[in-house]
């Protein structure tokens, strides 16, 4: 009976995308930070209601996935607001925005927790507004946290969950089936310069040579650099089948078009983009994507009809909207994340308190999700989920997944 | 420095500059009491404390010393680096270690861009001296921005909390009486040097620092020290800004904080010590507040853009500048008076 | 009044660009007196006072002050050593009351750190009342500097300059904007002050300097056509066609 909870938040987005580029000076820049939205039930119901906060990127560089993160955040909650709430309790959202600055960030999160004394914290795209972010929210907020990105593992702090996949779960699978199934035996690792790719390249890295393959070159570049021809030479001159490519926008563009241009994939090579969903294939013209294999926890491609009825659900709440329900902006993540809390505070009785809740987030299960179901394995802060192996076909002028492989169950391997 | 000459005759003229001081230092006590239920406000407070120290910091430098300098949170952010670190290194974070450590690192800083922008052979413009510190302040985000070790773009988070003793400084009541206390001992500071005969010095070199030499002062030398302890000023509130906020990035050493901290004084009202503290509450208030008006936000950089243009071609003496005089906010030095003719002996 | 060579300007010459203004002028001031300087406009009077006290260096030749060599030495460090100059245009504080601009002078011997203390404050009360007496600006000693009339910030730069107790003050027309009666009140001050320390002072008013300057030069287009007493100036051959020459 939940009337239209009403359209400001998202209009509010569309205005603010248009103008997400305009600081006009300096100064600005500093004192400008953006605030919160609250998205609150219809109902007032007479229980109190539980407060979850999506912290994420609604403008900065990262605006796409931020918003993405924010529109499937709602989604779910608005689902579960309609079912009763959550142990009766209606779900209150609020949105601070990060900025994609982890400066405006900080300032932003310690609001939620200190003015809207949110029960939850769920969000952070990048890794560095993780860590920005997870101080504010963990230790002097005391607050819960649950990270729905993939990102490069090993983030083992305590009440700070993720629900995204790791290095063992998109790569476990997907080295193994180039070196096997594909026949790939030297690698090249061109990688950002930051900490996902380093951190992810120590793990191929040793499944490539496990596997009998060989790294031909693994190099790091800076994340503005838009010339890689010296690059596709070494991949020329070293024989290189397969390359496992962490560089990211703006640099990937350029890679991809000077890679295409010296024939690479058209000679039978194969670029691995393992972050790459279906609103990154957009970055391209379709040409160069065609035999683009990635390794995500979704894709819209599979075939389940509960993931189905989410894509159209989705559609339905949010009609041509720019932001898709995928899996590399974490949007997955988020609603593993919201529906993986949903059980755990089912699970303590409307228990709120940290401790309480963190115990049985610990060993949360969620039959049903987009790729299927996930659980939470215990003493890991990391969830098991279905991994899937897409390769890209460009025909007929559109650019689609397909999956050649999938995997149920795969074990995170984080602390 | 142009002003209006009042012919207002100071013994019965109000005292006005004080008494914006003591309501200000009233208001600021009593902040404790008023927001304990509230503890992001409590928060914003503490903010716009360490914030006014910054700006203080570039009230010394060009409201008393004609020294614009665009690079303030270049010692701002060193300071706040340079505690992140120790904490994260040497597992360090006690009080009596970490404030004259960034006391220092606002010293040695300000006195390298003191020694190559003041001491220069030929007498250094105000816009040298802008660009030479906005210069700095740009080198040193690109420095940082690149620098893995100090977190290159993401910066540092998880800043070990700030010890008095075995007490560990959360943000709330007990952090926003710390800053009280650093701040009015900045502040106090700083009033009575900038009325002591030193101050004299410093205001004639606005006046007109040509002249100076002629009388016997070296006009660089004090300058130097003036800009030496803004800098180390700077450098206290870095510290407490990086313990606070929990973060220090690029941004914290980067040409935009230290506009803002311009802002924040010219908005005031420089050269008067109370103005940057007003100015800077002003605008982070106003920040913090309209930060929820969806329309306001959009436009809030543009805003404030243009108030400081407003500012800086209309209104020069900021807000202050409509109820202090300008003979009020120069001072006067002498034990004189008009009460004080003497004959001679 | 003793002997001993205060200033000792030998063959000094400056140009600005394609302007002569100076071309070998020698200057001689031995001992405390009043020396005068006078010429047509332009004869380059402002200059050699200005290259004096080191507002401008010059292109040859040499300057000594007591003895010691002071022709690539900083205006602050002229300062010091005991020259004290008075522009031409009043120079004052505008928006210092009058006490301040004296006391400015006076403290200006001691170290930055004394002056934040400030020390001496009280005790150069009395300093700065008696100069402030002495030049009939005591009752003005809260206004603002710039709210004196012009004869009276002449007072107050020649009392500024005078606190910093110099051994050779130079006056570039301390009478200029004055009425006659405030002339004769300064002609009466300089020649109080006459006794503690060499002027030079340059001057348009010629009755003026013929009261009370011991000896004079004249300048004219950059060059000195000579000096003398009085007496001696006023039988040089060109000295009214110089005057004269111009309209």
């Amino acid at each position: 009976m939940a009337k239209g909870y009403g359209r400001p938040p998202t209009e509010g987005i569309d205005r603010r995308r248009v103008l997400s580029g305009a600081a006009a000076l300096a100064a600005a820049g500093w004192s400008a930070g953006a605030g919160s939205w609250l998205l609150r039930p219809a109902r007032t119901l007479a229980a109190a209601p539980i407060r979850i906060g999506i912290a994420t990127d609604i403008t900065g560089a990262f605006a796409p996935w931020g918003n993405a993160n924010w529109q499937v955040a709602q989604f779910v909650v608005e689902d579960i607001n309609r079912a009763g709430g959550i142990a009766g309790r209606p779900i209150e959202l609020h949105l601070a925005d990060t900025a994609t600055d982890p400066r405006i960030a900080v300032g932003n999160v310690r609001r939620l927790i200190q003015e809207y004394r949110v029960d939850v914290v769920l969000g952070g795209i990048s890794s560095a507004m993780r860590q920005a972010i997870k101080d504010p929210i963990v230790n002097r907020g005391r607050t819960l946290y649950i990270y729905p990105e993939q990102y490069e593992g090993q983030e083992c702090t305590k009440h700070l969950f993720c629900t995204g996949p790791t290095p063992a779960q998109q790569c476990a699978e997907l080295i193994p089936y180039l070196i096997k199934a594909q026949g790939r035996k030297r690698f090249a690792l061109p990688s950002a310069n930051y900490v996902w790719p380093q951190q992810l390249n120590r793990y191929v890295r040793k499944v490539i040579e496990a596997n009998g393959a060989e790294i031909v070159f693994e190099e790091y570049y800076p994340l503005d650099q838009s010339e890689y021809s010296a690059t596709i030479a070494k991949v020329r001159d070293g024989n290189v089948d397969c390359i496992f490519n962490t560089v990211i926008p703006p640099g990937v563009q350029p890679f991809m078009r000077q890679l295409y241009e010296t024939g690479f994939q058209r000679s039978g090579g194969i670029v691995i983009l393992i972050y790459y969903d279906e609103m990154s294939l957009t970055y391209h013209p379709i040409r160069e994507l065609d035999g683009l294999y990635s390794c995500l926890d979704y894709f819209q491609a599979v075939d389940d009809p509960f993931s189905k009825g989410l894509q159209e659900r989705y559609s339905q709440r949010f009609p041509d909207t720019k932001y898709p329900f995928t899996a590399g902006t974490g949007a997955t993540g988020m609603y593993r994340g919201i529906k993986l809390y949903e059980a755990s505070v089912k699970a303590t009785n409307g228990d709120l308190a940290r401790e309480a809740v963190s115990a049985a987030f610990d060993r949360a299960k969620l039959a049903n999700g987009p790729g299927g179901s996930a659980e939470m394995v215990p003493g890991h802060m990391h969830c098991a989920m279905n991994m899937y192996i897409a390769r890209c076909k460009a025909e007929n002028n559109t650019a689609r997944y397909e999956i050649v492989g999938a995997y149920d169950r795969v074990d995170p391997r984080e602390c | 420095m142009k002003g209006r000459l009042v012919t207002r005759d100071p013994t019965s003229g109000i005292c006005v500059l004080a008494r914006v001081e003591i309501a200000t230092f009233f208001v600021l006590l009593s902040m404790p009491f008023l927001l304990w239920s509230r503890p992001e406000l409590i928060t914003l407070a503490t903010n716009v404390l360490i914030l006014s120290m910054l700006a203080i910091s570039f009230d010394l430098c060009w409201g008393y010393s004609g020294v614009m300098s665009f690079g303030q949170a270049l010692f701002f952010g060193a300071a706040g680096y340079l505690v992140a670190i120790v904490g994260r290194d040497l597992g360090f974070s006690s009080i009596w270690g970490s404030l004259p450590l960034a006391m220092l690192a606002g010293l040695c800083l300000s006195f390298l861009f003191a020694a190559i922008l003041l001491f220069d052979r030929i007498k250094p413009t105000t816009i040298f001296v802008a660009l030479g510190t906005l210069t700095g302040s740009y080198a040193a985000e690109r420095l940082v921005s690149g620098w893995q070790y100090v977190g290159a773009g993401n910066g540092l988070s998880s800043i070990r909390l700030l010890r008095i003793g075995p007490i560990e400084m959360v943000e709330g009541i007990p952090f926003y009486c710390l800053a009280l206390m650093l701040f009015s001992l900045c502040y106090f500071g700083c009033r009575v040097l900038v009325r002591s005969q030193f101050g004299l010095v410093l205001a004639a070199i606005r006046q007109n620092e040509e002249k100076l030499p002629f009388i016997g002062y070296c006009v660089q030398v004090y300058k130097a020290v003036a800009f030496l302890l803004a800098g180390v000023i700077a450098g206290v509130a870095g510290m407490l800004f990086a313990y606070h906020q929990g973060f220090v990035g690029p941004g914290n050493v980067g040409p935009s904080l230290s506009t803002a901290a311009v802002l924040y004084c010219l908005l005031g009202g420089p050269g008067t010590l109370i103005g940057p503290v007003l100015g800077t509450a002003v605008v982070e208030v106003a920040s913090y507040f309209l930060a929820d008006i969806d329309t306001i936000r959009q436009i809030w950089p543009l805003l404030l853009g243009l108030m400081l243009l407003i500012i800086v071609v209309f209104r020069p003496n900021g807000l202050l500048g409509f109820i202090v005089s300008d003979r009020e906010r120069i001072g006067s030095y002498g034990r004189g008076g008009s009460k004080q003719v003497r004959t001679t002996t | 009044m003793n002997g001993a060579t205060i200033l000792d300007v030998r063959g000094v010459s400056k140009s600005f660009g394609a302007l002569k203004a100076l071309t070998g002028v020698d200057l001689l001031i031995q001992g405390a007196g009043l020396h005068g300087l006078i010429g047509p406009n332009g004869s380059g009077k402002s200059t050699l006072l200005k290259v004096i006290a080191g507002a401008h260096s010059v292109d040859s030749g040499s300057i000594a002050f007591k003895g010691r060599d002071i022709t690539k030495a900083t205006p602050y460090q002229r300062a010091r050593a005991g020259i004290s100059l008075k522009f031409q245009t009043p120079q004052v504080l505008p928006l210092l009351p009058v006490y301040d601009n004296i006391l400015l002078a006076f403290q200006a011997r001691e170290r930055p750190w004394a002056l934040m203390r400030s020390i001496s404050r009280r005790t150069m009360h009395q300093d700065v009342m008696a100069a402030l007496e002495r030049f009939h600006l005591a009752d003005r000693a809260d206004r603002l500097a710039g709210e004196l009339s012009h004869g009276e910030q002449q007072w107050l730069e020649i009392a500024t300059a005078l606190a910093c107790k110099p051994r050779l003050l130079l006056l570039d027309e301390p009478t200029g904007g004055m009425s006659p009666a405030e002339r004769r009140v300064t002609g009466r001050l300089l020649q109080a002050i006459k006794s503690d320390c060499a002027l030079l002072i340059v001057e348009h008013d010629l009755d003026f300097v013929r009261e009370i300057c011991d000896l004079i030069t004249v300048l004219n287009e950059g060059h000195v056509l000579g000096t003398g007493t009085v007496a001696e100036v006023q039988d040089l051959p060109n000295l009214k066609e110089v005057y004269t020459a111009r309209v």
